[in-house]
C-alpha cells in the first residue's frame, strides 16, 4: 500500500550547508495495519509524512501509495490520503458542516454519497452539536474532530496521522486514538507518527523508532523487544538513541536536529 | 486544472472573506463614508484658504492728486478689484522712505530682511522719485506733439517710473501674494493709462486697439468628460490595487499564518487550481472595492463639485464613462490580483504581506501618474506600457474619442494579458516553491550568505541567482553609459560587451555553479543544428528586416541621436573590426549570459517558454536603444529555443553572428543594387536607405523557410532539466489516470 524506498531530504541552511532532515527513510505499511513512526521532535517524521502527502518533494528516493508515486503523481496520490496534522487547522469563518463539505467537494463526490457520508460521520463522531459553530469558536477537541471528519469525509485507503494527539486532554486523545483503530479494522492502511511511547505501544502494529532522520528500528513491538532484549518499549527506544548518538557523532556537540552534509 | 475545483475554492474564499469585518469595512463601508467625509474637509479647507489674508509691505507709497487712488487707509482701493471683498484680504503696511534727496537705501536688502523674519508675504517698493518721475512724463505727455511743445520731448523726459515687487517665488504663499498684487498694479496701471489716453484727447481703444475674445468649441459634456477622465482612471487603479492587496495578504499569508494552507495544500485541490481559485476571489474584490469607491466618489463628487462656482461645468460623470470604467477594470483587477497573489504567496506572516505593499505602491504608481501629466497621449509606444496603457485608452474612450482609440485596443489587451500570465506564472511558481511555502525566519548573516552560495552550489545557477544576474547587467550597463564617454563606437562596444555582459555572467558562473559546462550549453550540437541555425539567420534577416522599419516607423529615432549614432560608426571603415566587434564579440558575450548562465538559472523553474520570454525580456532591455530592445527580445527567443532544443550554446553564438553580420554589411550591397540589371534586384529593391531591402515574396518565402526551420527544431529530442521533466510528469497525471 504504501512504499517508501531511501527517501532523503536535505534543505540548505546558512551556517550549517546542506542539512539533512532524512537521510535515507525505507519502510512498507499495508491495508488493515497502523505504522508507527515513533521519534523524539526533530526525528524526521513530520517531513516523511509530509512528502507522503506530497506537501514537500523528497530531494532523493521514492515514495509510492497505492501505486501512484508522491513526485511525479501528486494530485493522484492525494485522492488516495487523508492526512491529519498538528499544522493542518481547521478555517475560522468556516462552521463543522461547512468545512467538512468543501473538502468532501473537493475530493469530487457528489452531492448525495457526500451528504450520506458527512450525516453519517457526524454521528459516528459525534459532532452534530458543533456542526454550526464556526471554527474560531471551537474548542481543540471540537477541531480535532473536525480534522479527522475533513480527512476521512472521502474514505481514502491510506490515512496519515502526524502527532495527531499533541495539545489534546486524555479524554479527547483517548477518543481520537479510538477512531483511529477502528479505522484500522476498517482496513485501510495508517501511518501513525508520535512521540509518546504508550501509544506507540498500543496502537501500532508496527513500529518504526526514527531519530535525526534515519529509521534506527523497525517492526512489531514483540520483534523489536525480542531482537533488543528489553521488554520496555522506552528502555528500548533510548538505548537505541543513545547507541545511534554514541557512534554518530562521539562529542554529541552537534545539533539534534541534523546531521551535516559530508 | 478542474474549473469545478476552482469554483468550489472562489465560493468559499469569498464567503470567508465576506464573514471578516476587516473585509467588509475596507470594502464596503470606507468607500461609503470617505468621499462625504473629504468632501466635507475640502469645504472646510477651502474656507480657510479663501479667507487666507496676505500681508504686503509697501514702501514709499506714492501720493499725488494727479494719480487715480491706490492705497486708501490700509487698503488697496476697493475699485482695483474685480471682487470688492477681496480688497479686505490684502493687509497693506505702509512705510514711507526718507526724503528722496538722502542716502538710497537697499530695496532689496530691506525685503530680504523682512520676507525672512516672516513679517510679509511680498513687498512694493515705489522709488522716491515716483511721483516726480510720473509728472514729468506726464507734462511732456501733454505736450508732446503739440505746437506749443517741444515736437521732440526728451528721451529722459519720456521714461516713466519702476516700481518693483519683491516675492519668495519658492514659497506658495508668498507666489500667491505676488500674483494678488501684481493684478493690482495692473489694474492701476490701466487706470491711469486710461487717464492719459483723457488728457491727451485720445480715444480710449487707442491703448486697446483690438479686443480678443475666447469662444471655447467644446461640446456640452465635454468639458465634464475632460475632467473626470483624469480623476476617475486614477481612482479606478488606486482602489483596485488596493482592493486585491489586502484579501491576497489573508487569503496566503493569513492562511499560512493561521495553518490551514497546509490542510488545501494536502486535498486534492491542484496547486494551479488552488492559485486561480484565489486568484479570482481577489480579482473579485478588487473590482468590487473599485466600484463601490467609484459610485460613492461619482455621487459625492457631483454633488459637491456641482455647488462650486468655479466648475459649473461639472455633473456626474457620464453614464457611458462609467460602462468604459467597468470594462478597464477587469484587466487592471486581474493584473494587480496576479501581482498581490504572487507578493502574499511569498510572504511568511500577514504583517510581513503589508510590507510589500510599499514597493508594489512605488512600482504602479508612476505608471499611474505617467498617463496623467500634460502631452501624454495614446501613442503606439504608450500602448506598450503596462497599466499606463490601459488608463491612457481609458482617457481616450471617456473623452468620447472612439475611433482614435480603436487601433490600440488590441494593442493594450495584448500587453495586459501578457502581464497579467507572467504574474499568475509567477503566482503558479511561488505556490509549488516549498521553500516558499515553508519558510521559517532564521537568523540572517551576509558573510554566512555568501557562504552559503559558494559552499552549497550546485550544477547550475537557481532561479535567483540568474534573476540578479539579469538585473546585475542592467545596472552595470545603466551606469557605464554614464561613465563611459568614448567616441569611438568599436571601443564602446568591446568595453560594453565584455565588462558589462560577459564578466559578471562568467564571475557568476565561475563561482555560483558546479558545472560551467552545463550552465553555460558547452556541448558539441548535432552537425545538422548547426547548419540550421545559420539557415535559420538568414532566413529570418528579411522579416527583422521588415520588423525593423515597421519600429522605427512607430517609434522614430530622436534626430539628434541619429546624427550621433551616425557619427560614432562613420570613423569605422575597417571591415574586419566592424566584424570582430559589432557581430563575434556579441554573440559570444551575450549567448554566454543570456542564453548561458541567466536560461540556465530560469529553467530551474521546470517551464521551458517562462525561461524563454524571461530570458529574452532580460536580452532586449540590455540594449541600450527602445528600438532595438523590441527586435532584441524576439530574436532572443529565437535563440533561447534554439539553446535548449540543441542543448548547447553553439547554435545560437553563430545565429546570432550571421544575424549581427548580415545587419552590418548589407549596406554594403548598395552599389551593386545601383546597377539596375544586377541579380540582387531579384532579391532586393534599392530603396531609400531607411527603408524595406527585401521584396514582398522574398520575406514572405523566407519567413515560410523559416517556419519549417523552427518546426525542425522543434521535433529534436532536447535535453529536459530535473524540474522540467518534473513539470511535465506533474502535467500529465491526471491524462493516465482518470478518478472514478
Amino acid at each position: 500500500m504504501i512504499h517508501v524506498r531511501q527517501l532523503t531530504k536535505h534543505y540548505a541552511d546558512l551556517k550549517r550547508g546542506k542539512v539533512f532532515a532524512l537521510g535515507g527513510v525505507s519502510f512498507d505499511a499495508m491495508p488493515g495495519q497502523i505504522y508507527g513512526l515513533l521519534g523524539p521532535n526533530g526525528a524526521g517524521k513530520t517531513t516523511v509524512l509530509r512528502i507522503l502527502s506530497t506537501v514537500l518533494r523528497p530531494s532523493q528516493g521514492t515514495a509510492t501509495i497505492n501505486g501512484f508515486d508522491v513526485v511525479t503523481q501528486p494530485s493522484l496520490v492525494r485522492h488516495q490520503i487523508g492526512f491529519m496534522s498538528a499544522n493542518t487547522a481547521v478555517y475560522d469563518r468556516m462552521t463543522a458542516w461547512e468545512m467538512v463539505e468543501y473538502f468532501g467537494r473537493l475530493y469530487g463526490l457528489a452531492d448525495e454519497p457526500l451528504r450520506e457520508r458527512m450525516e453519517n460521520l457526524f454521528t459516528r463522531l459525534q459532532m452534530n452539536e458543533i456542526r454550526d459553530v464556526l471554527g474560531a469558536k471551537m474548542s481543540t477537541g471540537m477541531k480535532q474532530k473536525v480534522s479527522i471528519a475533513r480527512a476521512i469525509v472521502h474514505d481514502p485507503p491510506v490515512l496519515i496521522f502526524d502527532e495527531a494527539t499533541s495539545g489534546l486532554d486524555v479524554l479527547v486523545a483517548r477518543a481520537l486514538l479510538k477512531t483511529v483503530s477502528e479505522l484500522r479494522d476498517n482496513g485501510k492502511c495508517i501511518v501513525f507518527s508520535t512521540h509518546i511511547m504508550r501509544e506507540a505501544e498500543k496502537l501500532c502494529d508496527r513500529i518504526a523508532i526514527m531519530h535525526r532522520g534515519h529509521i534506527l528500528a523497525e517492526g512489531t513491538f514483540g520483534e523489536l523487544c525480542q531482537r533488543h532484549d528489553e521488554s520496555d518499549l522506552e528502555e528500548l527506544f533510548f538505548s537505541l538513541i543513545h547507541e545511534h548518538d554514541r557512534t554518530h557523532e562521539p562529542d554529541g556537540s552537534a545539533n539534534p536536529m541534523a546531521s551535516r552534509a559530508s | 486544472m478542474k474549473w469545478s475545483n476552482v469554483k468550489l475554492i472562489l465560493v468559499r474564499e469569498i464567503r470567508d472573506q465576506l464573514r471578516d469585518r476587516r473585509t467588509l469595512f475596507m470594502i464596503a463601508v470606507l468607500p461609503l463614508v470617505l468621499y462625504p467625509l473629504l468632501g466635507m474637509s475640502f469645504f472646510q479647507v477651502a474656507q480657510f484658504m479663501r479667507e487666507h489674508a496676505i500681508r504686503v509691505l509697501v514702501l514709499g507709497a506714492p501720493h499725488s492728486p494727479d494719480l487715480p487712488p491706490l492705497v486708501q487707509e490700509d487698503r488697496f482701493s476697493n475699485n482695483l478689484f474685480a471682487d470688492p471683498f477681496a480688497a479686505q484680504l490684502l493687509h497693506l503696511t505702509l512705510r514711507d522712505l526718507p526724503a528722496d534727496e538722502g542716502p538710497r537705501q537697499d530695496p532689496l536688502a530691506e525685503a530680504r530682511r523682512e520676507m525672512r523674519e516672516g513679517n510679509f508675504e511680498v513687498v512694493v517698493y515705489f522709488p522716491p522719485n515716483f511721483v516726480s518721475q510720473f509728472e514729468r512724463f506726464h507734462s511732456a505727455l501733454l505736450h508732446h506733439g503739440t505746437p506749443e511743445g517741444d515736437s521732440q520731448a526728451s528721451e529722459a523726459e519720456l521714461q516713466v517710473p519702476r516700481i518693483e515687487i519683491f516675492p519668495n517665488l519658492s514659497k506658495e504663499a508668498s507666489k500667491a501674494a505676488h500674483r494678488r498684487v501684481a493684478g493690482v498694479l495692473d489694474r492701476w496701471r490701466d487706470e491711469i493709462g486710461q487717464q492719459n489716453l483723457k488728457d491727451t484727447q485720445l480715444p480710449p481703444a487707442t491703448a486697446k486697439p483690438f479686443e480678443i475674445t475666447t469662444l471655447d468649441v467644446a461640446e456640452e459634456g465635454q468639458h465634464k468628460a475632460a475632467a473626470w477622465s483624469k480623476i476617475l482612471p486614477f481612482v479606478l487603479l488606486i482602489w483596485a490595487l488596493t482592493g486585491a492587496f489586502y484579501p491576497a495578504i489573508d487569503l496566503c499569508a493569513g492562511e499560512k499564518e493561521r495553518g490551514t494552507l497546509e490542510t488545501l495544500l494536502s486535498s486534492p485541490a491542484e496547486r494551479i487550481e488552488i492559485v486561480w481559485g484565489k486568484l479570482l476571489t481577489i480579482m473579485i474584490f478588487s473590482m468590487a472595492t473599485a466600484t463601490l469607491n467609484l459610485a460613492s466618489l461619482a455621487v459625492t463628487g457631483s454633488f459637491i463639485l456641482g455647488q462650486l462656482p468655479l466648475m459649473p461645468e461639472f455633473g456626474p460623470p457620464p453614464g457611458l464613462a462609467i460602462l468604459w470604467l467597468l470594462i478597464a477594470l477587469v484587466p487592471v483587477s486581474a493584473l494587480f490580483s496576479a501581482l498581490c497573489l504572487a507578493l502574499a504567496a511569498f510572504a511568511r506572516s500577514t504583517k510581513e504581506g503589508q510590507y510589500y505593499l510599499m514597493p508594489l505602491v512605488l512600482v504602479t504608481m508612476p505608471l499611474t501618474i505617467l498617463p496623467m501629466s500634460p502631452g501624454v497621449e495614446l501613442s503606439l509606444g504608450n500602448s506598450l506600457i503596462p497599466v499606463t496603457g490601459v488608463v491612457l485608452l481609458l482617457r481616450a474612450m471617456l473623452e468620447g474619442n472612439y475611433l482614435a482609440a480603436l487601433p490600440f485596443i488590441p494593442i493594450v489587451v495584448a500587453v495586459t494579458l501578457c502581464c497579467c500570465w507572467l504574474a499568475i506564472r509567477w503566482a503558479t511558481n511561488q505556490f509549488n516553491n516549498e521553500s516558499v511555502l515553508f519558510r521559517e525566519s532564521e537568523r540572517w548573516d551576509v558573510g554566512l550568505w555568501v557562504k552559503h552560495l559558494l559552499r552549497d552550489r550546485e550544477a547550475t545557477p537557481s532561479f535567483g541567482e540568474a534573476m540578479f544576474c539579469g538585473v546585475l547587467i542592467l545596472l552595470i550597463k545603466f551606469f557605464m553609459s554614464f561613465s563611459l564617454d568614448v567616441g569611438n563606437l568599436a571601443v564602446a562596444a568591446a568595453v560594453t560587451q565584455l565588462v558589462v555582459i560577459a564578466t559578471p555572467a562568467l564571475l557568476m558562473t565561475i563561482m555560483l555553479t558546479r558545472s560551467p559546462a552545463q550552465t553555460l550549453l558547452l556541448r558539441k550540437p548535432p552537425l545538422a543544428a548547426v547548419a540550421a541555425a545559420v539557415l535559420l539567420a538568414v532566413a529570418l534577416h528579411p522579416t527583422v528586416n521588415v520588423l525593423q522599419v515597421i519600429v522605427n516607423h512607430v517609434y522614430p529615432l530622436d534626430e539628434r541621436l541619429a546624427e550621433q549614432l551616425k557619427g560614432m560608426t562613420a570613423g569605422l571603415d575597417n571591415m574586419w573590426v566592424l566584424f570582430l566587434v559589432l557581430a563575434v564579440m556579441p554573440a559570444i558575450c551575450e549567448e554566454v549570459a543570456f542564453r548561458g548562465f541567466i536560461l540556465s538559472g530560469f529553467r530551474r523553474m521546470g517551464h521551458k517558454w517562462t525561461a524563454i520570454v524571461l530570458s529574452s525580456i532580460f536580452f532586449g532591455a540590455s540594449h541600450a536603444l527602445f528600438q532595438q530592445s523590441l527586435i532584441a527580445c524576439l530574436l532572443g527567443a529565437v535563440i533561447a529555443f534554439l539553446a535548449i532544443q540543441t542543448g548547447s550554446l553553439l547554435p545560437g553564438v553563430l545565429f546570432h553572428v550571421v544575424h549581427n553580420s548580415l545587419a552590418l554589411f548589407v549596406g554594403q550591397l548598395k552599389p551593386y543594387l545601383e546597377d539596375d540589371q544586377h541579380w540582387l534586384h531579384w532579391l532586393m529593391r534599392g530603396a531609400s536607405e531607411e527603408g524595406q531591402l527585401y521584396h514582398w515574396p522574398v520575406v514572405i518565402g523566407s519567413l515560410l523557410a523559416a517556419g519549417a526551420i523552427l518546426s525542425w527544431f522543434h521535433r529534436l529530442p532536447y535535453a529536459r532539466t530535473a524540474e522540467e521533466s518534473l513539470q511535465e510528469a506533474i502535467e500529465h497525471q491526471s491524462a493516465r489516470w482518470m478518478p472514478s
